[in-house]
C-alpha cells in the first residue's frame, strides 16, 4: 500500500516528496494516524505552535473519495495552539477527495510565507499562489474566488489574527478545534486549493459493492443514523442531554434550562429547517439547512446550540443560527467560543471584569464575536481562550477546558467515563477525541449509570481505541454509532433491559483483560456491525480484524501520547477544572462531581502506561511503535 | 494514455466546451490542446468533434456520434442513498439530490435535474459506490 505525501517549505517556496515506507502505513493506514506518527518524528519538542518552526498537515486515508459511508472526511494534525500538546481536526466536504484524485495522500507544510500565500495542489502540480488580495476576506468571500469545482480550507479574519482558537473552513464543513486556523495564519497561508481527476483504486470493486451496500441498508435501519440524526440532526440530543441534566449552562453552574426545547434538533426541524444534507458519500446526512436573511445556510450543530445557547442563558435559536453563520464567515471555533464567552460573563457576575457581556442578555453578542475575530478591544483578551483568560483573573476553578481546550456541550458530573474522557482525551477537553463513552451514559440507547465510577476506565479505554481507529480509517465517528443492533431502541429510556445491559457492559470481570488480548479474541468481522475492517480489506487489500482494528486505534492514541508527554504534559494535566470535581452539579446530590481520582489510576493500568501516565515500553513494543 | 487533438483542429471550441473536467485549453479558430494530467477517457470531445481531430486514448481517431445518442445517466432511486458522490463529481452540475416530497420526507435521492447540461461523461456511473447510476441511451 503506497502513499504520496508532499512536503512543502512555504518558507523557501521548495516542494519535495515525503517518504513513507508501507510498513509504517499499514500500522496507521492514514489521516489522524500517520498524521502524528510524521509530526512525532518531524516536529522538535518545546516550539511555539504558531512559529514557522510548527508544521501542519493535511492527509486523507486510502478510503478517502472511494464512496465508502462517510469517508470523505479529511484530517489536519499540527501542534495544538491551545494546549501545547497534539491538534487533530477532521472535517467533512470534498476537499480530502480532490486531493487524493489531485495525486497526493497528504500535505506537510511547513515554514512561512513571506506574505499571504495560497497553496495549490492541481493536477499533481503544486504551486505557491499571491494570495495578498484574499487577505481579509471572510471564508466564503475566499471561497468564490475560487473555481467551484476546486476543494478549499480557507481561513478567515480570525485565523488571520492567529485567534488561538480559529478554525479552517472547506466549503461549509469546519475544521474547527485546536486552532488550526491560528496555526494557517502564523504561516501567511490563507487557503489550501485541491483539484484533480485521477481515479483512486479500489483493491477489490465487487466485494466492495456489496459490503457498502449492506453497510448502507444497515445505516438506514439504525434509529440512531437512519432517523434520528437526518431527520433531526446532532441537536436531536439537546432534550436528551437535558433530560440526564448533563447540559451545561451559565457556565456549567447548572446543568438543565428550563427553555432548552427551543434550542433542540425538534424544535429547528419544526421552525427553521429546509431540508437536510450531508457530506459527500454520506448516507446519513445530519447536516441542516435552514434560511438566514432570505439564504440558504448550514444550521447550527448540537455543540454550538449547547455551548453558544444554554451554556450563555439564550435560548432563542434565531441569535444562535446567526452567530454560527457569522462565525463560519470569520473562521471562529463555536465550541470554544462558548466557553470563553461563559467565561466572560461569569467574571462579569462575579465583579471580577466586566466585558460588558451578561448571561442571558445575547444583544452584544455578536459585536463580541467580530472584536474577538479582529481581535479589537475590549475583547482582544478572549482572543486566547478560555485558559489564558482564566489565567490573568484568577479564575482557573470556573474555566471550564481541560489542557486549555474547552469542553463539549455535555457536563460530566453524571456522566463519569466522559469525565475521564476529558480529562485523558489527547488533543485536550474533547468528547469525541474522548471516546464519546456519554453516547452509553446518556444518548444512546443502553443505559450505562452515568454515576457509578465502576468498569469507566475499562469502557473509556474501549472507545477511546474505538474512536481513533474510526477516525484515523478515515471514517465518520457516527458510523460506529450505527453499529447497535436497532432493536435495543424499542426500550423505553432508562428501562429495565437498557440498564441491565448498561450494567453488564460496566460489570464485565476485568474487561480489561479482554481487551488485552483483543487482537486475538476478536477475529469477527460482521458486515452489519463495525464493518469498518471489512471495508479497508475492500479497498486496501489489507486483511485487517476487528481485533486489529481496535489496536490500530490504541496505537494511534499511544503515538499521540507519545507527543504529549515529550510536550511536557502528563498526569498533572490529565486533570478537569474544580468546578467539575468539587461543585456538585445538583445541590441535593452533592455526590454529582467527578470522581477522577478513583478512576484514574485504573484507566493508566489499563492502558499499560506508568502512575504518571506514561506508556510502558512494553505496551510500545507490542503496538509496534518502539522495536 | 489520454485523449489528445491532431492538427485537423479549427478551434471550433465545441469540445472545450463540452470537456466536463476542463481538460482542453485553446483559443477560438486556433489549435486545442488536451492536459494529459487532466483528462478522463471520457471521450466527449471525440464524440463532439465535426473534424475527426481528436484522437483516443490508444491514438485512433475518435468517432462523431450525433447527441441524440449520448448515453445518459438513469438512476436507481431505490439503491441510491443520496450521498452526492455523482453531484460531487458532476463538471456540468446536471445532478442534484431530489427535493423532499413533503416536510420531514427523508426519501430523497439523485436525480439528474438539468439532462441538458449533461454531456455523458460517465463519471458518476463510475463513482457511484452502490452501483445505481448506469448510463443508457435514451431511444426517444
Amino acid at each position: 500500500m503506497k502513499v504520496r505525501y508532499a512536503d512543502i517549505d512555504l518558507s523557501t517556496g521548495q516542494v519535495r516528496d515525503y517518504h513513507l515506507s508501507e510498513d509504517i502505513v499499514r500500522l496507521y493506514l492514514g489521516g489522524k494516524g500517520l498524521a502524528a506518527y510524521i509530526l512525532y518524528q518531524e516536529l522538535a519538542p518545546g516550539i511555539d505552535p504558531l512559529s514557522p518552526d510548527n508544521i501542519l498537515i493535511f492527509n486523507t486515508t486510502p478510503l478517502t473519495g472511494t464512496g465508502a459511508p462517510c469517508t470523505s472526511r479529511f484530517n489536519a494534525t499540527t501542534k495544538n495552539v491551545l494546549t501545547g500538546g497534539i491538534a487533530s481536526s477532521n472535517c467533512g466536504g470534498s476537499f480530502g477527495i480532490k486531493l487524493r484524485r489531485a495525486g497526493y495522500d497528504g500535505l506537510i507544510i511547513r515554514g512561512k510565507a513571506p506574505q499571504p500565500c495560497s497553496l495549490m495542489v492541481i493536477d499533481g502540480q503544486i504551486t505557491i499562489q499571491d494570495a495578498r488580495e484574499l487577505w481579509g476576506l471572510d471564508t466564503e468571500q475566499t471561497q468564490h474566488r475560487f473555481d467551484r469545482k476546486y476543494g478549499c480550507v480557507v481561513i478567515g479574519p480570525a485565523g488571520e489574527n492567529q485567534v488561538r482558537y480559529a478554525c479552517a473552513v472547506s466549503g461549509e464543513r469546519v475544521l474547527g478545534r485546536c486552532g488550526i486556523g491560528a496555526v494557517m495564519g502564523s504561516k501567511n497561508l490563507k487557503a489550501v486549493v485541491t483539484y484533480g481527476t485521477r481515479s483512486l483504486p479500489i483493491n477489490d470493486p465487487e466485494t466492495f459493492r456489496r459490503d457498502v451496500q449492506h453497510w448502507v441498508k444497515a445505516l438506514h435501519k439504525n434509529p440512531t443514523t437512519g432517523e434520528f440524526l437526518p431527520r433531526y440532526g446532532t441537536a436531536f440530543w439537546m432534550n436528551i442531554v437535558n433530560r440526564h441534566h448533563i447540559l451545561p449552562t451559565l457556565n456549567s453552574q447548572q446543568v438543565k434550562h428550563d427553555q432548552a426545547q427551543r434550542i433542540s434538533g425538534e424544535y429547528m426541524t419544526e421552525h427553521h429547517l429546509t431540508r437536510n444534507s450531508g457530506c459527500v458519500s454520506c448516507p446519513i446526512r445530519c447536516e441542516r439547512r435552514i434560511m438566514l436573511d432570505g439564504k440558504e445556510i448550514k444550521g447550527p450543530e448540537y455543540e454550538t446550540l449547547g455551548l453558544l445557547g444554554a451554556n450563555l442563558g439564550v435560548t432563542d435559536i434565531e441569535w444562535i443560527n446567526q452567530w454560527n453563520y457569522q462565525c463560519d464567515l470569520l473562521g471562529l471555533d463555536t465550541m470554544s467560543l462558548g466557553v470563553t464567552l461563559s467565561l466572560a460573563m461569569e467574571l462579569s457576575q462575579r465583579g471580577i471584569k466586566d466585558y460588558g457581556l451578561n448571561f442571558s442578555q445575547p444583544e452584544n453578542i455578536s459585536i463580541a464575536i467580530e472584536k474577538i475575530a479582529r481581535r479589537e478591544e475590549p475583547f482582544d483578551e478572549l482572543a486566547e481562550g478560555s485558559a489564558w483568560v482564566a489565567q490573568k483573573y484568577d479564575a482557573l476553578s470556573f474555566a471550564i477546558q481541560v489542557k486549555g481546550l474547552e469542553l463539549a456541550a455535555y457536563d460530566p458530573r453524571q456522566s463519569q467515563a466522559l469525565g475521564l474522557a476529558y480529562a485523558t482525551a489527547n488533543r485536550g477537553g474533547c468528547h469525541l477525541d474522548g471516546g464519546y463513552p456519554v453516547y452509553f451514559e446518556a444518548l444512546g440507547p443502553i443505559a450505562v449509570n452515568g454515576h457509578t465510577v465502576r468498569g469507566k476506565a475499562a469502557l473509556t479505554v474501549l472507545m477511546q481505541n474505538l474512536m481513533d481507529a474510526v477516525s484515523t480509517s478515515g471514517f465518520c465517528l457516527f458510523t460506529a454509532l450505527g453499529s447497535l443492533p436497532a432493536a435495543l431502541f424499542k426500550f423505553k429510556e432508562n428501562s429495565f433491559v437498557p440498564r441491565l445491559l448498561g450494567n453488564i457492559i460496566i460489570s464485565l470481570p476485568s474487561t480489561h483483560w479482554l481487551w488485552r488480548l483483543m487482537p486475538g479474541l476478536m477475529p469477527l468481522n460482521l458486515p452489519s456491525f463495525l464493518p469498518h475492517p471489512l471495508i479497508i480489506r475492500d479497498v486496501t487489500g489489507m486483511k485487517m480484524t476487528l481485533g486489529q482494528f481496535l489496536q490500530m486505534g490504541e496505537r494511534v492514541f499511544n503515538i499521540e501520547r507519545l507527543f504529549n508527554i515529550r510536550e511536557g504534559l502528563d498526569r498533572q494535566q490529565d486533570c478537569l477544572p474544580e468546578r467539575l470535581v468539587s461543585e456538585p452539579a445538583e445541590l441535593d446530590k452533592p455526590d454529582t462531581v467527578v470522581h477522577l481520582d478513583k478512576m484514574l489510576d485504573t484507566y493508566y493500568r489499563i492502558r499499560e502506561w506508568s502512575n504518571q501516565g506514561i506508556p510502558s515500553p512494553r505496551k510500545l513494543k507490542q503496538l509496534g511503535i518502539a522495536n | 494514455m489520454a485523449y489528445s487533438i491532431n492538427d485537423k483542429c479549427n478551434g471550433c471550441s465545441a469540445c472545450k466546451l463540452l470537456c466536463p473536467v476542463d481538460a482542453i485549453s485553446g483559443e477560438r479558430k486556433e489549435a486545442h490542446h488536451i492536459n494529459p494530467l487532466r483528462c478522463v477517457n471520457c471521450g466527449v470531445c471525440g464524440r463532439v468533434c465535426a473534424q475527426g481531430a481528436v484522437l483516443d486514448d490508444q491514438g485512433q481517431p475518435a468517432v462523431r456520434i450525433p447527441r441524440k445518442q449520448w448515453p445518459l445517466p438513469v438512476i436507481d432511486a431505490h439503491l441510491c442513498s443520496a450521498c452526492s458522490m455523482c453531484v460531487d463529481i458532476c463538471g456540468k452540475q446536471a445532478l442534484a439530490i431530489s427535493t423532499p416530497a413533503y416536510k420531514g420526507d427523508l426519501r430523497v435521492y439523485a436525480v439528474l435535474s438539468n439532462p441538458k447540461n449533461c454531456v455523458g461523461c460517465s463519471l458518476c456511473a463510475q463513482i457511484c459506490p452502490l452501483g445505481a447510476v448506469t448510463m443508457e441511451v435514451q431511444l426517444s
